[in-house]
């Protein structure tokens, strides 16, 4: 019996596998620990910095911030509470969260190439800074849209990223930050992007002309939008017709003239923020829009904007399934397509020729004759005329003051950004008192103080212990 | 005698049919009325009468008269013979026994029964009476021949034991011996011999069987040594009714376990908690053992309901802690049917179902609808839309849940052949599964071939192989939630009335543009109908293989070699005609395997009063998925649907995945009994699993149970009412693999990005921060009485539980701005206590049986410990006007209770109004409080079954008591007005208005704000008569007797009455259940539960 016992125990040793190793996973994937060296490693890396972005700019983002517009008569549905200027509802709030989260998605993943790639053997020094500058650039991109949207936020660095309680910097620190970030960016990034779609040191000074005219730094946004000008890396595409510009926003453009920074999208990964612009009727796009936020043919901006502008007859259209007079933006349009694959124009040459023709004038006191012929380029090109060719509709720098100079320069850009994001922005940057004027006279409404600033996310303040405070209203 | 035959009319009857009856079918017809004859009538009845010079006829009334005797003729007999007597609370017997000569006659009492023949004239009465030689067959219901069985002539002891394959011989009988079978846990039968020569039995299981053996992990055992809380359910439950998966079929039926139906599309996910839900990581479903086999799967898909021989829950910690890691949320083991030694039987059972929506919802018709949205547009300042000469021609419109819905069959076939001899025995069965659902298009189906072939190679090696194959196919309809109309079954209640859902043209409607005041999202549900196929096919095989070697008398080694395999192919088109759709296709095709070794060594040995069986041995197990994808859209024909995915002009991305994982087990059992009254169980198992951390992959989980029959010690010898009681008590500590493989480790996914119009791999971490985890620990003690009295006639058991599980593997939020979501941590303790108590009984016996069995479960869990005392959110639904988590846990609270604002009327503009909770003056998320309890304070079930002779009545009521439904999806049919949506009627007739502020309803228009609020909850109690089958069990005398053995036929209907105060479709509804999920009570347009009614046969051959 002995023997029987001792074979059964036998066969049962052989049958298992040598248990040393069983228990150890191998998965078919790639570890964080060993990633980051050669330059696809490092490539694919960065695009995980532009996938949380692109999904924020592919649906709600723009339309949050477009629905707080002035260009924008009202929202439907769950998107009239942004378009009156009270402060969130719980839903948009739920929304916002997601964008936050979206933000700092892409800065862990910049402050990964930020840590990792100086440890790189495999790179080279350039290698090393243009990823790295890169990498800084879109970080600093990010802050950029957080701090106007929260105000103060975590500063998550390269340093501190995996800790979980980090509390709020000043919005003046984080400015700080990001001009940092930016400009360790010019000086790192290479003069013609590595590959499309990529930032080179131009698209740098560009952002930091923004935040530099954004913040007030009127001689450096000057400066620096001069700067860019000056390289003449960038003109404005010529237009004819208002369907011309279709060159521009069109889903098959992929690169022209003016683009200085794009989120592109393509059929296999298409913008979903047409949805969100177009009426139910696919005269635009191959699907039934949502509508969310649309125009009126009676609102006051769409009745005063000069039905010459060739943007106002590329812009609108009229809806017949809503209310009589709908209007809806066809700004970016994909006919028959059920997968637009428009750009999301994150820096176009318009932005920064309007920057430079404000911010010089703010900075000299006066309009300056560069700043209005940078005015007039955007003007002419907008009627048809070539952009740097005097034309009938150029403005004459004798007829403006300083103020009345800034007023026309508001009132270009939003013509020339609507459907962009932008103007919300704008609208703050002006202040409250301005913003607030703005809103009352095209939409009629006093803006809540608690609008001015999103709050912060529930899912951060619930969980990042070293939060105590939220914005106003909250 | 004229007058007597118009009172006496039954009686005479009889006297009449028996003329012209064959003795041959009479007596044929005696044996099978013997089965249910009851023996001591004649001895309890005392008849007393007088009579003088009386003709025989005259007499034999007057005793039908005082009595329920009832004569009948064998043979000539002169009716006019008179007959005298005079007799005083005398038996029957003793009666006839004086008449009997002067009247020339012979009785024979059967039961109520009395057969009169003439004395020596009757060749027939002859033959009863010659010596001759019985001989015959004995089988238990299930066909399997019964060894060992007593056959005796009654009132002797004389006869003789069945053999091996059940055959008896006894010589020397007449035809008027009564032999009575009997056999352990089976009811006595009696038989009069008659002049048959062959006389084969089938014996019934008594109402309960002590002796009966069950399954527990790795063994059985004799039902009356359990130690622990132990469930079996037998295969006449299971297969009651034709269920999807067999895990349906356990509803109700044993205490302790809630089985949840996600929702009434056919295929789709069961919940089965077993004594509450114990994780938030983990899954929550038991584990199923199949034949020895525990399965990967959380639902066994694998098997049909008649494969079933039975299925044991085991509930306490000492029963399950044989699985280690995998017991905390109990097991369920199946046994499928094994063969049986004997002639082969083979039995054929079908069904054939229609199911239909079980109610409608009352909305509103055209001319309501468009009443209505004029209403809301004229209290939002605008112009209304229909005019009157519009809505006078609307009537009452389209009835979409009409269209949606329909009347569709159900049908279930299934061949057993059973047979062998004592070296070979083998089963196969072949089963045919198909339901289609109340939704059009809608369907599951399953084919499957079971066999079991156990060889015998030696007295000391047996080989036994046990396999399924399956191939089923899910066509899916089951698209839900959303809202506004942009699901199908949303679609089903918000689409107007007014609409149709073609156009005159025959083409598909598009609702969304129909009215300006429409959701964008409200889709025609012809779309999803017709142009969505959105179909799984599956190939599914379990096989088994067991060696099982007895070197010596007490020892059994066994190795046990198993594969679980299943190969999964989905194929989802949509049509070019789909709204918004240039056509997409996508393939999808998964493979799931997983091996088994398992070798146990077990020794029994009885020493004096002392019985122990020691178990020992070790297991390994592995599982592993591997998964492909391709898609693409954009086709020129809805020819190519899935079959030419390179045609598409937009190729999607490929996708594939794979996963491993490994469990080692090393495990033992001590099983001791004292004097067959004090019993021990000691289990210890040892788990080693590759998902967790290094350091942190082992588990060990012991338990033991103590269990004393205190029926079996001498003062209990006297209390003769009582025939079982026994004490039990366990404890034990089991696990759960609450987390998927490689959830450790700190890996980078993959994802795409656009540079230049072409897509960009990319690497990142996950939303999930890895980290460290070790297992979580479920501790639980039980304490359970079960009690027999008479007999065991009738049975109670109850049982207290307590459980405790820590460790508790929870996902623990970060601040979003780490990037990352969410982190998983060993944090958290929930607790589960209840009470649990069943009943069973054999009320009534004899010609009229009836028994019955019932049972009813408390469970109450809290939540005892959160990672930081933070609560936990869950359960999120967008239904765009309220946008929430709809479920918390909270420490100190019951698992996932609702969460929200409590409603407070309404406001003076008619807008719904909330409780301003902490007075402050504003509604905001401080006001939110608990709403509501999914959880059920008890669920219950009664099974009650009746049989008169051929006839057979089953009643199966279940429910659930106080838990609550939060019926988001009501949201926009009761209280939107802002997206065109139907309404239910009533919001119709009662909604706010300055004249009616309190109404039922708030003020009809479009400018709602609204927050999740209890008036979404609803009490979601039912009690369901789930099944009621009336069966008819066909004499053999109406069918060639030498083909059929049994052949009943059965008329049943399911869910036909449902009490509940729930105003949706059905309370039976879980639309985010799932084996992790703990939102549960959540009706989000969920696919309705169907009543059904069945019809069906069985047929056991000869």
């Amino acid at each position: 019996m002995k023997n029987i016992l001792l074979y059964c125990i036998l066969i049962i040793i052989i049958l298992l596998p040598s248990c040393s190793d069983i228990l150890e996973e191998k998965p078919q994937s790639l570890a964080v620990n060993t990633f980051y060296n050669t330059a696809g490693e490092v490539e694919s890396a960065i695009g995980a910095i532009y996938t949380p972005l692109r999904s924020n700019f592919n649906s709600t983002y723009p339309s949050l911030l477009e629905c707080s517009s002035d260009m924008f008569f009202t929202g439907r549905g769950s998107w009239v509470n942004p378009a009156e200027f009270q402060g969130f509802d719980s839903k948009n709030q739920t929304r916002e969260q997601g964008m936050w989260g979206n933000f700092y998605s892409s800065i862990r993943n910049a402050n990964l190439i930020i840590q990792n790639v100086p440890n790189s053997d495999v790179l080279s020094e350039e290698e090393k800074n243009m990823y790295i500058g890169e990498a800084q650039f879109l970080r600093a991109l990010c802050y950029f849209h957080l701090i106007r949207n929260w105000g103060a936020v975590p500063l998550r660095t390269e340093e501190n990223f995996d800790e979980f309680n980090v509390a709020r910097t000043s919005v003046e620190d984080v400015y700080k930050f990001i001009i940092s970030d930016l400009q360790s960016a010019e000086t790192k990034l290479p003069d013609e992007p590595f590959a499309e779609g990529h930032p080179s040191k131009w698209v740098a000074k560009t952002v930091l002309s923004d935040v530099y005219f954004y913040t007030g730094d009127y001689d450096l946004a000057t400066a620096k939008a001069g700067e860019v000008i000056d390289s003449n890396k960038y003109s404005l595409v010529e237009v004819q017709t208002s369907e011309d510009f279709g060159k521009i926003f069109g889903a098959t453009v992929t690169n022209t003239t003016e683009e200085i920074f794009y989120l592109e999208y393509c059929v296999e990964s298409s913008w979903g923020y047409l949805h969100y612009l177009l009426g139910t009727d696919q005269t635009y796009a191959g699907f039934s829009g949502y509508y969310v936020c649309f125009s009126n043919s009676d609102y006051i901006v769409y009745k005063n904007w000069d039905n010459d502008d060739l943007r106002k007859v590329y812009n609108w259209y009229e809806f017949s399934g809503g209310d009589p007079g709908t209007l809806c933006n066809k700004k970016f349009t994909d006919p028959g397509s059920f997968y637009p694959s428009n750009d999301y124009p994150f820096y176009r040459y318009t932005d920064l020729l309007l920057i430079y023709a404000e911010a010089s004038c703010r900075n000299a006191g006066s309009p300056t004759t560069e700043g209005m012929e940078a005015l007039n380029m955007v003007h002419r090109r907008a009627y048809g005329y070539p952009a740097t060719q005097i034309s009938p509709v150029d403005f004459k720098i004798s007829e403006y003051s300083k103020e009345s100079f800034i007023e026309l320069c508001i009132k270009e850009r939003g013509y020339e950004t609507v459907a962009e994001a932008k103007r919300w922005f704008d609208l703050r940057r002006l202040g409250k008192e301005k913003a607030a004027e703005i809103i009352k006279a095209t939409r009629g409404v006093d803006i809540a103080d608690k609008a001015y600033l999103w709050p912060i996310p529930i899912m951060e303040t619930e969980y990042n212990e070293a939060i105590t405070d939220n914005n106003p209203g909250y | 005698m004229e007058k007597n035959r118009i009172i006496h009319g039954l009686s005479l009857c009889s006297f009449k049919i028996l003329r012209i009856m064959k003795l041959t079918i009479f007596l044929m017809l005696i044996s099978f009325i013997g089965v249910f004859a009851s023996e001591t009538y004649s001895q309890t009845t005392k008849l007393s009468l007088k009579v003088e010079k009386m003709s025989l006829e005259e007499f034999l009334i007057e005793i039908e008269n005082q009595s329920e005797f009832r004569f009948f003729y064998a043979g000539k007999i002169d009716v006019n013979k008179k007959v005298s007597g005079e007799y005083k609370n005398e038996e029957i017997t003793e009666i006839l026994d004086d008449i009997k000569v002067k009247a020339g006659i012979k009785y024979e009492v059967m039961g109520r029964q009395i057969v009169l023949s003439p004395i020596d004239k009757d060749k027939v009465i002859k033959s009863l009476q010659q010596q001759k030689s019985i001989s015959g067959r004995v089988k238990d219901v299930s066909g399997e021949p019964l060894p060992g069985v007593a056959v005796v002539i009654n009132g002797t002891t004389k006869g003789t034991i069945t053999d091996m394959d059940g055959n008896y011989t006894i010589p020397n009988v007449s035809g008027e011996t009564v032999l009575v079978f009997s056999f352990v846990g089976m009811k006595k039968q009696k038989i009069v011999v008659g002049n048959q020569s062959n006389i084969n039995i089938i014996l019934e299981p008594d109402a309960i069987a002590l002796d009966e053996v069950v399954a527990i992990g790795y063994g059985t055992v004799k039902k009356s040594d359990l130690t622990g809380a132990v469930t079996s359910v037998g295969s006449e439950e299971i297969a009651a009714f034709p269920t999807t998966n067999i895990v349906q079929a356990l509803q109700g039926r044993s205490s302790g376990v809630v089985v949840k139906q996600n929702s009434g599309s056919p295929g789709d996910a069961i919940s089965v908690r077993i004594r509450g839900t114990n994780s938030i990581q983990g899954g929550n479903e038991p584990l199923y053992v199949i034949d020895g086999f525990p399965s990967s799967s959380s639902k066994p898909t694998v098997l049909d309901n008649s494969n079933i021989e039975s299925i044991e829950v085991l509930k306490d910690a000492s029963s399950v802690a044989i699985y280690g890691s995998r017991g905390a949320n109990g097991v369920v083991l199946i046994t499928t049917k094994k063969g049986k030694a004997g002639k082969p039987t083979v039995s054929y059972d079908a069904s054939v179902g229609f199911q239909s929506l079980r109610k409608k919802l009352d909305m509103m018709n055209a001319t309501e609808y468009a009443s209505f949205y004029n209403l809301q547009r004229v209290n939002d300042g605008l112009s209304p839309y229909f005019s009157d000469e519009e809505i006078n021609t609307l009537g009452e419109g389209f009835d979409w849940q009409d269209f949606v819905f329909s009347t569709s069959p159900i049908q279930s076939h299934a061949i057993t052949v059973c047979g062998g001899n004592d070296k070979t025995k083998f089963s196969i069965m072949g089963n045919m599964f198909n339901q289609d659902g109340i939704i059009e298009g809608s369907g599951y189906g399953r084919y499957s071939i079971t066999a079991n072939i156990d060889q015998k190679l030696s007295d000391k090696i047996t080989v036994n192989y046990s396999s399924t194959l399956a191939k089923t196919k899910l066509d899916n309809k089951n698209w839900g939630g959303e809202r506004f109309g942009a699901s199908l079954i949303s679609a089903a209640l918000c689409a107007p009335p007014s609409l149709t859902a073609y156009n005159d043209d025959g083409s598909c409607r598009v609702l969304r543009t129909a009215y300006p005041f429409v959701s964008e999202g409200l889709t025609n549900p012809v779309n999803y109908i017709n142009e969505i196929s959105d179909v799984r096919k599956s190939n599914e095989i379990l096989a088994n293989i067991n060696f099982i070697y007895k070197p010596i008398k007490d020892l059994t080694v066994k190795i046990h070699g198993g594969i679980e395999n299943s190969d999964d192919r989905n194929d989802y088109y949509k049509t070019v005609k789909y709204v918004d759709s240039q056509g997409y296709a996508s393939i999808g095709s998964y493979q799931s395997t997983s091996y088994l070794n398992e070798n146990t060594i077990n020794y029994e040995k009885s020493i004096g009063k002392h019985d122990f069986s020691v178990l020992g041995g070790f297991t390994y197990q592995n599982f592993k998925t591997t998964s492909i994808g391709g898609s693409g859209s954009g086709f020129l024909s809805d020819n190519t649907k899935t079959g030419n995915l390179s045609s598409a002009s937009i190729p999607g991305i490929p996708s594939s995945g794979y996963t491993k994982s490994v469990i080692l087990s090393g495990l033992g059992r001590l099983n001791y009994v004292y004097d067959n009254r004090y019993l021990v169980t000691v289990n210890m198992r040892a788990d080693g699993s590759s998902k967790y951390s290094k350091g942190s992959k082992w588990g060990y989980f012991p338990s033991g149970a103590i269990a004393w029959k205190i029926k079996e010690e001498n003062f209990m010898q006297d209390v003769e009412e009582i025939s079982n009681l026994k004490l039990r008590a366990s404890y034990g500590v089991t696990g759960s693999q609450a987390i998927s493989a490689y959830a450790t480790l700190n890996n980078l996914y993959s994802g795409k990005t656009v540079f230049g119009d072409a897509l960009n791999t990319t690497f990142a971490p996950g939303s999930r921060l890895p980290g460290d985890l070790k297992w979580e620990t479920t501790t639980q003690y039980d304490v359970g009485v079960d009690l027999g009295i008479m007999n065991n006639r009738y049975n109670f058991s109850i049982d207290y539980y307590h459980k405790r599980t820590d460790d508790l593997l929870n996902t623990v939020s970060l601040p979003l701005s780490s990037g990352f979501s969410s982190t998983i941590k060993n944090i958290g303790v929930i607790q589960n206590q209840g009470l649990e108590l069943s009943f069973d009984g054999n009320l009534l016996q004899g010609d009229f049986s009836w028994d019955m069995d019932g049972n009813i479960s408390f469970n109450k869990s809290k939540v005892k410990e959160l990672y930081g005392g933070k609560d936990i959110y869950g359960g999120w639904q967008d239904m765009l006007v309220i946008a929430d988590n709809l479920t918390l846990l909270r420490e100190g609270e019951p698992m996932s209770v609702f969460y929200g604002y409590l409603k407070n009327g309404y406001d003076d503009e008619g807008f719904e109004a909330y409780k301003d909770l902490n007075t402050d003056g504003v509604i905001d998320e401080n006001d939110k409080t608990i709403i509501g309890d999914p959880n059920a304070d008890f669920v219950y079930a009664l099974n009650s079954h009746m049989s008169f002779k051929c006839f057979e009545l089953s009643l199966f009521f279940q429910g659930s008591q106080g838990n609550d439904i939060a019926n988001i999806g009501a949201v926009g049919n009761n209280i939107t007005y802002g997206y065109g949506t139907n309404q239910l009627e009533e919001v119709y007739t009662d909604h706010w208005t300055p004249e009616n502020t309190n109404a039922k309803y708030p003020k009809i228009t479009r400018e709602q704000k609204m927050q999740f609020s209890d008036r979404q909850i609803e009490d979601g109690s039912y009690l369901r008569l789930r099944d009621i089958q009336f069966a008819y069990n066909l004499p053999l005398s109406v069918l060639n007797s030498s083909c059929f053995e049994k052949i009943k036929i059965y008329f049943s209907a399911q869910n036909y009455l449902t009490i509940t105060k729930y105003s949706g479709w059905d309370p039976e509804v879980n639309s985010l259940g799932g084996s992790s999920s703990i939102a549960q009570g959540i009706d989000h347009y969920s696919y309705p539960t169907a009543k059904t009614l069945t019809f069906g046969i069985n047929v056991t051959f000869k």
